[in-house]
């Protein structure tokens, strides 16, 4: 990195300081220059030593998996261009697309499939946290530079999916050999259309496009991603002209944004599904009538409607339209005050119960949720509080130790989008994420579904353990937020994707 | 004069010692890195003890201490749990932007807090000293974070003449810099206006009128290089405490000094980080406090007997 | 006219107690102006602007509740937040200052290196990490900000006490076979009262600034108790769309730490012996 040169910014510091100087113009953009703010850092550029949403959404730029996931979801081709699973479930032929080459000119072919699969499962695979999502991969056998077959242990029905992203993108063998996984992970090469040209930790990365790419070169002229935490600071460089995209775009900032002639909002339906869970073992939340009532007293429509300002739709469980499991049929609880009065007498829940609403202290647009949720509990009756804690503690200790109040924040993204891998760990015994719910029928449908390899019968399962779950009201369903960007105009042809995972490759600007 | 030359820096190490103690010890109270790091949504036990036993966390306590400590001495810090980034590039990276903040904003505060300061004097008591001490506490009593918004709103949004963020390019230095020169000049009058005061009276000041030399040159050039000396130990305090205290102002923009660095080590966990930087900023502040107190003892050889 | 009394009339004094007077004395009175406490929420009319209904003379906040009521409200947490951790500094900085000044020996050694790790701390980082392991509400953060500032009144009394030990009265109190804490109680303590007044006022007023800013990195007091730090969090995004919601809290820290700034500026002058031989 060149050093920052610090005698003149001192100069034009201390001239602006004292109004000599003219107002600092804001740079110009080269001629299709992308430029996007970034949440954070990922650090690391190896595939398999991260879990890093980060990562996720900017390697997707960089390098390929066998399948991939368009900005609609769906799993499409990638360096595979076809497959076939066998009959079984336990092995998987993919039909290798040709004349790929890596960034560095290495070709792509089986050999690389190989090196990659080999990588993840084998030691170096070990010391990361993405071997374990690969486990049912039990070997990977080369039938011609252009075929190979995943054999499995057992079937896995999201290992396809799983192979669009993280663990499964192909590395090029020969280069990570000989510079070694710390070269590696700083300087990343994959198939992907941008190349990594400059990285400046917690700053910024710089791209270029991949002219040799096989999905054809990207228009732009360079991507730059700049690292900025706070979404407020975000907004700000995006009214100032000097990011074109800004992802996480807080809620209170839609007007301001909306009303600049210069920027645009683009919003999509998300992955995320936000609820308050319940827990279960505690005051008024460990009756089930009770819970019933405190889900009808909390008006989500109006919620999703004023604060969230239509950006969400209502859910009755945790997962969206796109997720499999999802059953239109399966419908939200209706607000009604007087019926949740009378359900907590019946239930004998004391007017005044407390009720204690746990959620991490930097969601600025769930704060506000959390405390108009607090304003119905407390118009029917209950004694609510709101507790801010900090993300860290939040997520490492109270939740997963069980230490919440009787309602708690929890947004889950599923990103296979099979609503498998939400319910499983969310509502199975002894799971990480599960502390309070111990319920042996809905193990035994958990359980179940994930040896079903017939999706159309997996589908009716899942969707009768979200019906389970609704009807003993383990939570109180809010909404799947949109996710939205603010965008300056000067962008043609983006496609907001809802996991902040851009695809870059047709955006041009002005 | 050497003897206590050796007991001020053996004090000081022994301070940096603790406080390394203290803040290894408070980190890892706060949490489990190894989630941090999970945050996907398959994460299981066996993913999280691969991850502890890949950052060395299932070390004793003492052990981990005493490798960060080896690795503060030795220079190799060791790697940044978000990614394996050397600790030392990060802060070789940061470390130089919170000292240009720190420096810049000092600059820009003295050149405004010294001649205000002195004409308060000049005019003590009167309005233009009431006047002066009055506004300048205005700056002292927004909180930080809300000058800093309220800056970037007029400057960078409104008026479009500052980047809202960064450090790319020198303008992005004007805004942070600025918002706290602005708490600094509150403080920084009074330290002037007071080091006047003390010298004003003096007998040299007296001589120097009297010779009819020209009241400006009076003021600047006898009286205040005569106050400089303590207004220099205070300011070098308050170094250190700006140094210690930038962490809000380079969140809201987006600084990637030290202060955000360790800011977002302590929200991700990120053990390495967070000790290293803690430490090197400890560092600073104790040299700080131990010059300002050896040129004390230098001026004033009671100080080395009293202490 | 005794030198102190004439001070009165001076610019500070009179616009530092004005302030005060203006911003303290409604937030005492808060619960019988408001005895709602601003708690009603109303999401349809959530962000209206100020002047538009007596109901909502400052406006309401992004649920719908009054602005006005909950800036009044919410002055009781932070006066109580600033007052409450300056107290306890006091108590335990001024109990440990003399101590270990009139004693010295381990006392004193024991105090000077706690007071140093302290000084070397990054105060705002210690103070994020230790909030995030024991959660944060308001006692807690009162707690906190006692511990981190009861150092600087230990140094005070310290050096107070330092500089009277040897004086003529009390040596010859001592002399008189008078106890110690008789001596620290009668002859010391006076003595040390003025500056530790003025950093009384200065650190109410900065941990009134401290409040607000833990509030805004995320941490602090239960949202559904208006405090000045949390609107002010809650304000953030809406300051350029609905600025009422995040200005109004905003001018009562400003105001109030002004009025407390000013007072303590002018008693320092007042207290401070130096400014007193030419004043």
């Amino acid at each position: 990195m060149p050093k920052p040169r610090t005698v003149p910014r001192l100069a034009a510091a201390a001239a602006l300081a004292l109004g000599i100087g003219a107002g600092a113009a804001n740079p110009a953009h080269a001629g299709g220059t992308l430029t996007l703010a970034q949440v954070r850092d990922p650090g690391s550029w190896d595939p398999i030593a991260t879990f890093l949403i980060a990562w996720g959404e900017l390697a997707t730029n960089v390098f390929d998996g066998l399948t991939q996931r368009g900005p609609d979801l769906k799993l499409k081709p990638g360096l595979a261009e076809s497959w076939d699973v066998a009959e079984d479930g336990k092995r998987i032929r993919f039909h290798l697309r040709h004349n790929v080459t890596f960034q560095n000119g290495e070709p792509f072919d089986a050999e690389a499939v190989k090196f990659t699969f080999t990588r993840l499962l084998g030691p170096e695979g070990a010391k990361g946290p993405q071997q374990s999502n690969y486990t049912a991969i039990s070997s990977v056998e080369v039938i011609d530079p252009y075929t190979v077959d995943l054999i499995l242990k057992e079937p896995d029905p999201v290992l396809l999916t799983k192979l669009a992203g993280y663990g499964g993108v192909i590395v090029p063998p020969k280069y990570v050999q000989q510079v070694g996984s710390e070269e590696f992970a700083k300087h990343p090469i994959g198939t992907g259309p941008f190349k990594v040209t400059d990285y400046q930790p917690k700053v910024s990365v710089t791209m270029q496009p991949f002219a040799g790419g096989w999905a054809g070169s990207p228009k732009l002229d360079q991507v730059v991603y700049r690292f900025i935490v706070e979404p407020d600071t975000q907004v700000a460089e995006l009214q100032a002209g000097r990011i074109d995209i800004a992802a996480d775009v807080p809620i209170s900032a839609l007007a301001v944004i909306k009303k600049d002639p210069k920027l645009r909002i683009d919003s999509v339906t998300g992955p995320t599904v936000t609820e308050l869970r319940f827990n279960i073992t505690k005051g008024a939340a460990a009756n089930e009538d009770a819970r019933r009532a405190i889900v009808m007293a909390v008006d989500r429509d109006a919620i999703i409607k004023s604060i969230l300002q239509g950006e969400a739709k209502p859910v009755a469980s945790y997962q969206g339209e796109l997720s499999l499991g999802y059953d239109a049929n399966l419908k939200p609880l209706p607000f009604d005050l007087a019926g949740a009065r009378a359900l907590l007498k019946k239930a004998g829940v004391a007017p005044g119960a407390p009720v204690e609403i746990d959620f991490p202290g930097n969601n600025a647009t769930f704060r506000e949720v959390a405390q108009a949720v607090a304003g119905y509990l407390t118009a029917a009756g209950l004694q609510p509080s709101v507790k801010p804690f900090e993300q860290n503690v939040y997520t490492n200790d109270i939740i997963p130790n069980g230490k919440t109040g009787e309602l708690y924040q929890f947004g889950w993204g599923g990103w296979t989008f099979d609503y498998d891998n939400t319910a499983y760990l969310l509502y199975h015994s002894g799971e990480h994420w599960n502390p309070y719910v111990k319920d042996k029928q809905l193990d035994a449908m958990l359980e179940h579904q994930r040896t079903d390899i017939n999706p159309p019968e997996r589908k009716a399962e899942l969707q009768a353990i979200a019906k389970y779950i609704a009807d003993h009201v383990l939570d109180m369903p809010l909404y799947n937020q949109n996710t939205i960007y603010g965008v300056n105009r000067r962008v043609q042809n983006f496609v907001p994707p809802p996991d902040n995972r851009f695809r870059l490759t047709d955006v041009t600007v002005q | 004069m050497l003897g206590y030359l050796i007991r001020r820096i053996a004090l000081a190490a022994f301070v940096v010692l603790v406080v390394t103690l203290l803040v290894a010890w408070a980190v890892r109270l706060s949490g489990d890195p190894a989630v941090m790091l999970a945050q996907g949504s398959t994460v299981t036990e066996k993913d999280l003890a691969n991850i502890r036993e890949a950052l060395g966390l299932n070390r004793p306590f003492y052990v981990q201490y005493l490798s960060f400590l080896g690795g503060i001495v030795t220079g190799h810090m060791g790697r940044s749990f978000m990614g394996g980034t050397s600790v030392a590039l990060l802060i070789g990276h940061a470390l130089p932007l919170t000292l240009e903040l720190a420096f810049v904003s000092l600059a820009m505060s003295l050149v405004f807090s010294i001649p205000l300061g002195v004409h308060a004097a000049v005019h003590r008591g009167r309005g233009a000293d009431q006047l002066i001490r009055v506004v300048s506490l205005i700056g002292l009593s927004f909180p930080n974070f809300w000058l800093a918004l309220m800056l970037v709103l007029v400057f960078a949004i409104e008026l479009g003449w500052l980047p809202p963020s960064g450090a790319a390019g020198g303008s992005g230095l004007v805004l942070p810099a600025a918002t706290l020169a602005i708490i600094l000049t509150a403080t920084n009058v009074r330290l002037v206006r007071s080091a006047m005061l003390d010298t004003l009276g003096a007998q040299y000041v007296m001589v120097a009128r009297s010779k009819g030399l020209r009241e400006n040159v009076v003021l600047y050039k006898h009286a205040l290089r005569n106050g400089a000396i303590p207004l220099i130990t205070f300011i070098g305090l308050q170094f250190g405490g700006l140094i210690g205290g930038v962490v809000v102002v380079e969140r809201v923009f987006n600084w990637p000094g030290m202060g955000n660095l360790a800011f977002d080590a302590v929200s991700t966990r990120d053990y390495p980080v967070l000790q290293a930087s803690v430490t090197i900023l400890a560092v600073m502040i104790v040299a700080v406090n131990l010059i300002v107190d050896l040129t004390y003892a230098a001026l004033d050889p009671r100080i080395s007997v009293a202490a | 006219m005794r030198p102190w009394l004439r001070r009165l009339r001076g610019t500070e004094f009179v616009a530092g107690l004005v302030l005060t007077a203006l911003m303290v004395i409604p937030v005492l009175l808060s619960d019988l102006i408001f005895p709602g406490r601003g708690e009603a929420m109303d999401l349809a009319a959530r962000l209206s602007p100020p002047l538009q209904t007596l109901a909502h003379p400052l406006g309401t906040d992004p649920i719908g509740r009054d602005v006005l009521a909950r800036v009044i409200i919410g002055g009781q947490v932070s006066l109580t937040v600033g007052v409450l951790s300056v107290l306890g500094a006091v108590i335990v900085g001024t109990f440990a200052g003399l101590l270990a000044g009139y004693y010295r020996g381990v006392w004193d050694m024991v105090l000077m290196r706690i007071a140093d790790v302290q000084l070397a701390l990054p105060f705002i980082l210690i103070a994020l990490t230790f909030a995030a392991i024991l959660g944060a509400d308001m006692w807690k953060l009162i707690l906190f900000m006692a511990i981190a500032q009861w150092v600087q009144y230990a140094r005070v009394m310290r050096g107070t006490v330092l500089s009277l030990r040897e004086r003529e009265y009390v040596q010859s109190a001592r002399a008189y076979g008078l106890r110690d804490y008789g001596i620290l109680l009668r002859h010391v303590l006076p003595n040390a009262i003025g500056p530790v007044i003025v950093l009384v006022t200065l650190n109410v007023a900065n941990n009134i600034l401290l409040e607000s800013s833990l509030t805004f990195l995320g941490l602090g007091i239960d949202p559904l108790t208006p405090s000045w730090g949390g609107m002010l969090a809650d304000g953030r995004g809406y300051l350029q769309s609905a600025w009422w919601v995040g200005v109004f809290p905003g001018l009562a820290i400003t105001l109030t730490v002004l009025g407390l700034n000013l007072l303590g500026d002018w008693l320092r002058d007042v207290l401070d012996p130096t400014s007193q031989v030419r004043g």
